[in-house]
């Protein structure tokens, strides 16, 4: 390999790796809003993706409802299901005495389920798509070529992501997701509603989702499997620190430049290792992940 | 807990009548009576991959409908079990060990999931039962070949690989081909016989192989346009295609680009979701059938459908992409058990197979097996599709590809 | 509510099964155990290959649940790495048969070891991590050792699978299901014996006290970090021998299946069984098996009616299937 070549590589790799890590940055960022405040990995993630995608191709396709209805109409969608399913199904689970890895097995159940539903309309047969929200055209940075949709792509996430900070941080629901997080039972003391929370932040997810949806769908092609990319938000988000939220983004970005890095300079069929290796690195030598803070001891 | 004694005694033997199956009786072959032929199918009816075999049964099933209402074969209805393998191993051989010993069939027509069908081959021969694949390539069950089993009726996955690189050496001229495949059962099949192809030909091949839940291709299509080739081939299946052919657009390669048909289940679909009918400038589509999917010569095949599903046909997407595929090896079963005669044996009905040919209308070669073959179909033509016309291009591309031992 | 209940329920006895005292097995459970004991002796000559096919999964599924059970059920550690040492149990095993001629008890014996040695290894390295962590990081490892099994042409077959030669015992050959029931009945009881014992000893009372309180155990004594990676060693150890169970009657393995959705059905199994319990993984497995392979008859709504059981279970049945049924019986009995 020449320099030259080399060079290139790395300029593509961080490029694409920039434009696609922001997805996984929206996942991660969902997946660890539900972990922080609930300790409860959803594995669900990524099929709640899924169904918000088909919910949009569904309205924007076959109903022919025009596009800045149907963005709306899915995010508001994903986040009442979601919402409702953390208050009916979730809190029966948390309430029912069990060990703490039913709440897991239940978010594996709805995931089955979502995906099963989704089958159930035919619609997941063949990969499908929906027009993208520009029609792309390629550009050059550097010697790196992306689109413009790319850079939609990239520019919405981090749009979001901030938007998201700023409610976490500055705004008084944001402050009881937080006092959740920390201390549940003080919390409660406090006067805030656990259960009115614990649905919002969960809305909050699925509605995140929904971007991530809307957002990719275009790029990577909607099947009813599709929900396996949360495996890459599981890996943003323990490479960040699993219960920092600026962490999960950054771990994002590094996920999809490694990926990108690893395909270009080692073989393509390392790629779908690329994340486990990232994971299994990370846990070993730094658990806390990069922006994670010091590990808890656990309640005696 | 208190459980009585009268209890456990009922459990028991609920539990014995539930579990205690005598097996059928008789002097005949399994599955075979004076008026009835008992056919075990089997193929994914749910889940990820149910779009290659839910409408492939369909077709068989119309077709077996067809002969029974002629009268059945030497004057024996065929009567069907099908059981879902859930493309994957361990659900096949579930299904298949319940068809043969549970349900006693005569013969086995099933498979559409090429890995997943290797799992059963060494149950069926120790059985004994004749096995006509659905739409399965399953080159690893046919090659070493065996007495009972007999599949490809698609295409194998050898001449697939093969083929596309006869067609880019003859037909594009090319000296060096961007190959992408992916990194399961099915891209080592093509990818052996592609390379085996490339050697005789005297053409060098750049190989990316691929995960098919890839979903970003830019690393592999960067590192072929670098690579430099002449054309790029595409044995993925329908979704990385889609992908790589848009990527490979944005990247600016314009060669020309050829698609097996591993990829083809949708072709209008395909379109959607490349988005740019810019990038179908130079693109070319591998097929199997006689024709292109709806044209003239297998029209009859869909009116079929029409006919027997019209609750079905009215559905989105149906009949769907690979539903023509279940006609061939449905007729090769009736074909042998036909030639098997009015007392049919297992034996008898492989042996009629091992030495079958005939022209089924619906493939683009015969249906041909031999001494040591047992792969149907191994023709393919070429299309050039440019997102809304589909072009035929005249002549034949052989893989090169030869079993050897 | 809080999620955050992160204790069990603690328990006052070992986990042993339902009825069980300490003063010794009463009737009833005598009774059921010879039933069950007849059962499985007279199966193979009253039922088809088939029945003793899916039989014989459900014993490998048992044996992987019980493996399951002593690293999460009883020591409180969640390793999700299973599939991957079932698989290096069944690649192991195989091999041994194919490339070596080994007789199977040999090749089973190496399977368990060797998957058990990489267990105590991935137990050690994982020591400190806890919970999610652990979880992650087992989960990380089982996905990379798929793509290993994948990638490993040489060794493993990859895409293509591996074909498996029959089980052999000096001149008798394993050719069919029912020739391979009495192998696999025999090493599953065997495995169900060696839990019953472990859990019983003070093995057993070390896992379940790292279990309850890493702090308090330490406390006590008990070496925590020993206890902790002879607990993945076993339950890698039980995995591989699952794995070298399900060679003896399988003549093809593809990595497809040992990846990470083998190891939640596991996972599974053992939750609705009933975590922490004996009983619950024989017979959580048992029953899953069964309706996995009852839900193959009807194609179009499995996913759906498998998810909707997992969330019903753990909505009404968190403990699993065999309290809640104890549970029921205790309430018709006093009420």
């Amino acid at each position: 390999m020449t320099l030259e070549v080399a060079l290139l590589f790395l300029q593509q790799g961080i490029a694409s790796g920039l434009v696609v890590g922001s997805v996984y940055a929206l996942l991660a960022l969902a997946i660890v809003v539900i972990f922080k405040t609930s300790e409860v990995p959803n594995f669900s993630q990524g099929e709640m993706v899924m169904a918000a995608g088909y919910i949009a191709l569904y309205l924007l396709v076959f109903r022919n409802l025009p596009l800045w209805v149907v963005m709306p109409a899915t995010i508001l969608a994903a986040f009442a299901g979601a919402a409702l399913f953390r208050r009916l199904i979730l809190n029966q689970v948390a309430r029912a005495n069990g060990s703490p890895v039913n709440l897991v097995i239940a978010t594996l159940g709805l995931s089955y389920v979502l995906r099963g539903f989704v089958r159930q309309t035919g619609f997941g047969d063949t990969p499908r798509s929906f027009p993208p929200v520009i029609e792309p055209q390629s550009i050059m940075i550097g010697q790196a070529s992306v689109t413009t949709l790319d850079l939609v792509i990239l520019a919405t996430a981090v749009v979001v992501m901030a938007a998201f900070f700023w409610m976490f941080k500055y705004t008084k629901v944001g402050r009881a997701m937080r006092a959740v997080g920390m201390n549940p039972k003080a919390a409660q003391l406090v006067g805030v509603d656990l259960t009115r929370i614990h649905m919002i932040v969960w809305g909050l997810s699925g509605a995140i989702s929904a971007v991530a949806a809307l957002l990719i769908s275009p790029k990577v092609l909607m099947t009813a499997d599709m929900g396996s990319i949360v495996t890459l938000g599981f890996a943003a988000a323990i490479v960040g620190g699993f219960t920092s939220l600026p962490g999960a983004v950054v771990g994002g970005f590094l996920i999809g430049i490694i990926e990108n890095l690893v395909g270009l300079f080692v073989t393509s069929r390392a790629i779908v290792l690329a994340p486990f290796l990232a994971i299994m690195l990370v846990l070993v030598i730094r658990p806390q992940g990069l922006f994670g803070g010091r590990v808890e001891i656990k309640k005696v | 807990m208190k459980v009585t004694a009268k209890q456990i005694w009922l459990g028991a033997a609920l539990l014995a009548a539930g579990l205690v199956h005598a097996s059928q009786a008789g002097a005949q072959e399994p599955g075979l009576t004076d008026k009835t032929i008992k056919i075990g199918m089997f193929s994914p009816l749910s889940g990820a991959n149910m779009a290659y075999g839910f409408d492939v049964v369909n077709a068989a099933k119309m077709y077996y409908n067809k002969i029974n209402k002629e009268g059945g074969v030497h004057g024996r209805q065929i009567e069907l079990v099908v059981e879902d393998d859930r493309c994957n191993a361990n659900d096949l051989v579930s299904a298949v060990k319940k068809l043969v010993e549970q349900d006693q069939v005569f013969m086995l027509n099933g498979g559409s999931c090429s890995a997943a069908a290797v799992a059963a081959k060494d149950y069926v021969v120790r059985s004994k039962v004749p096995w006509v694949m659905l739409n399965a390539s399953a080159d690893g069950a046919l090659y070493p070949p065996t007495d009972y089993i007999f599949g490809a009726y698609s295409i194998t996955q050898y001449a697939v690989g093969g083929s596309v690189v006869d067609f880019g050496k003859e037909h594009l001229k090319a000296k060096k081909i961007g190959y992408i495949n992916h990194d399961d059962a099915y891209g080592a099949w093509n990818l052996e016989a592609a390379q085996d192809t490339a050697k005789q030909l005297g053409v060098e091949l750049a190989v990316e192989s691929i995960n098919p839940n890839i979903t970003d291709v830019t690393a592999p299509l960067i590192k072929l346009r670098a690579a430099n080739p002449d054309m790029i081939a595409i044995t993925t299946y329908a979704k990385p295609a889609a992908l790589i052919i848009k990527k490979a657009h944005e990247l600016g390669i314009t060669k020309p680009i050829v698609l097996t048909v591993t990829g083809t289940a949708n072709m209008s679909q395909l379109v959607e979701n490349v988005g740019n009918k810019d990038a179908l400038k130079n693109f070319y589509v591998q097929d199997v059938l006689a024709d292109v999917p709806g044209g003239p010569k297998i029209k009859w095949v869909y009116d079929m459908y029409k006919e027997n599903y019209p609750d079905l046909a009215a559905k989105p997407d149906h009949p769907q992409a690979y539903m023509p595929y279940g006609i061939a090896p449905a007729m090769s079963v009736v074909n042998a058990l036909k030639e098997a005669g009015p007392n049919p044996t297992r034996e008898k009905v492989a042996e009629a197979l091992r030495s079958q040919k005939f022209d089924s209308g619906v493939m683009a070669g015969p249906i041909e097996f031999g001494p040591n073959d047992r792969a149907a179909q191994e023709s393919t033509i070429y299309l050039k599709f440019d997102g809304s016309q589909q072009t035929l291009i005249p002549g034949s591309f052989q893989s090169r590809w030869k079993y050897k031992g | 509510m809080s999620d955050k209940t992160a204790a069990m329920a603690p328990r006052s006895e070992a986990s042993l099964p339902a009825g069980w005292s300490a003063r010794g097995i009463p009737f009833v459970q005598i009774a059921l155990l010879a039933l069950a004991a007849a059962a499985l002796v007279i199966l193979p000559f009253a039922v088809t290959g088939y029945v003793l096919y899916i039989a014989n999964l459900l014993l490998v599924f048992v044996v992987l649940c019980l493996g399951l059970h002593l690293v999460i059920g009883e020591t409180g550690q969640f390793a999700l790495a299973h599939a991957a040492f079932y698989g290096i149990g069944i690649y192991t095993s195989g091999l041994a048969g194919n490339a070596f001629g080994w007789p199977f008890p040999l090749s089973m014996l190496l399977a368990g070891l060797i998957a058990g040695a990489v267990g105590v290894v991935i137990g050690a390295v994982a020591l400190r991590m806890r919970d999610i962590y652990l979880a992650l990081a087992t989960f990380a490892f089982g996905e990379a050792m798929q793509w290993v099994f994948l990638n490993w042409d040489r060794v493993t077959g990859g895409p293509n699978g591996l074909r498996i030669s029959p089980a052999r015992l000096g001149a008798f050959e394993i050719l069919s299901d029912k020739q391979a029931y009495p192998v696999v009945v025999v090493m599953a009881l065997l495995m169900l014996v060696l839990t019953i014992i472990i859990s019983r000893s003070r093995l057993g009372r070390a896992f379940r006290a790292v279990r309850e309180s890493e702090v308090a155990a330490m406390a006590m004594g008990v070496p925590v970090r020993r206890a902790k990676i002879v607990a993945f060693g076993l339950s890698a150890f039980y995995a591989g021998v699952a794995g070298s169970m399900f060679a003896t009657f399988s003549t093809y393995i593809h990595p497809d299946s040992l990846g990470f959705q083998t190891t939640i059905l596991v996972l599974t199994m053992v939750v609705v069984g009933g975590l922490g319990s004996i009983a619950g993984a024989v017979g959580g497995a048992i029953a899953f098996g069964l309706i996995s392979e009852v839900l193959r008859q009807t194609p179009s709504y499995q996913e759906i009616i498998y998810g909707l059981i997992l969330i019903v279970f753990m909505m009404y049945a968190p403990r699993g299937v065999f309290a809640f049924i104890r549970d029921r019986m205790g309430r018709a009995a006093r009420g």
